[in-house]
């Protein structure tokens, strides 16, 4: 499963997850791509960014800090 | 297509990342240089999987902001960036982290390890291994869940707060605690190893403590008595960490702060 992700990093908060099979790698770069011109043309210093794993689960672990504050990750450690 | 460029033009192309305000054709660019990777990350996350049964979590392509950061912050060219493509393992404690090192060292002709742990950055503890496939890198990272919490926390208050935090700055108070908190982490999971390693030597011995001698018996005793001290040392380890993670949290709760 891959998740493009649009984060926020000043606010520390996931702006938008979309979500795509393993065998839409190309569809899922053409949305970074596409992603990333768009915030571009409006001046939007957002990170985008795709993660591949297993499963959602997977990702919440390996990558917590698109999907926790940081008291959320200090709180549950 | 980007995937055809040579070394020269991809520098060049770092260059003008470099100087920021990039434009759409750059970014058209970078992301098919990007894309060149797929291959070599694909085959190197279905050799983990397959051949190890491991399930990494991958980034077949490092964003855009962190590669003009990267760039930025470091005298580096495009071309050199090792860690475009990469993905990631979070393992329990060091021994399982020596064990998939060891491991992913067999698993691929071509790989240079990193120990961060021999050579912290600011703090930052793990293991990085660097796979080459056809002409192109592939960054494997192998943490143990207290080295990928304390980088987490870290990225985590870089992104919010200042994102120098990551590389060592930011304010003296957050550089302490990191910085207290890696050592922390770091004095309770070598202690963890060590124990682990005589634990298993200790049980054996133990288990034929008859056949021993009563020399043999004597010293057999006073490594035990010293087990349950290394012991105690790692309670107050683990205190430690709890402790600065409770600071940690006390620091953001703070009204005062910034």
């Amino acid at each position: 499963m891959l998740f493009l992700i649009e984060y926020n990093r000043e606010k520390g908060e996931i702006v938008n997850i979309r979500k795509f099979d393993e065998s839409k790698k190309t569809d899922a770069e053409s949305a970074r791509l596409d992603l990333e011109l768009d915030l571009r043309r409006k001046g939007t210093k957002h990170e985008v960014v795709i993660l591949d794993a297993i499963d959602e689960a997977r990702i919440r672990r390996t990558h917590r800090r698109y999907f926790e504050s940081l008291e959320e990750l200090a709180k549950a450690s | 297509m980007a995937n055809n460029l040579n070394k020269t033009q991809v520098d060049k192309l770092g260059d003008r990342l470099r100087k920021g305000d990039i434009t759409e054709a750059e970014l058209r660019l970078l992301d098919d240089y990007r894309r060149s990777f797929s291959e070599a990350y694909e085959f190197v996350v279905r050799a983990i999987r397959d051949e190890l049964g491991l399930e990494p979590t991958g980034r077949p392509a490092k964003s855009t902001t962190s590669i003009i950061e990267k760039l930025l912050r470091e005298s580096i060219r495009l071309s050199q960036i090792q860690d475009i493509a990469g993905c990631r393992l979070v393992v329990s404690g060091i021994e399982e982290q020596n064990g998939t090192v060891t491991l992913l060292q067999k698993l691929f002709q071509r790989v240079t390890v990193v120990d961060r742990r021999k050579n912290p950055s600011h703090g930052y503890r793990a293991v990085h291994l660097i796979v080459r496939h056809e002409g192109k890198l592939v960054e494997i990272q192998v943490r143990t869940s207290l080295q990928h919490l304390w980088a987490e926390l870290c990225e985590k208050k870089a992104d919010v707060f200042d994102p120098l935090i990551k590389y060592g700055g930011g304010d003296s108070v957050t550089t302490a605690l990191n910085l207290r908190f890696a050592a922390a982490i770091e004095d309770a999971e070598l202690k963890e190893w060590q124990m682990s390693l005589a634990d298993k030597v200790l049980s054996g011995l133990s288990a034929r403590r008859g056949t021993l001698s009563k020399s043999k018996q004597a010293e057999l005793d006073a490594f035990l008595k010293e087990q349950r001290t290394w012991r105690k040392k790692l309670d107050s380890y683990k205190k430690t960490i709890r402790d600065t993670l409770q600071e940690l949290i006390a620091e953001l709760e703070n009204p005062d702060r910034g």
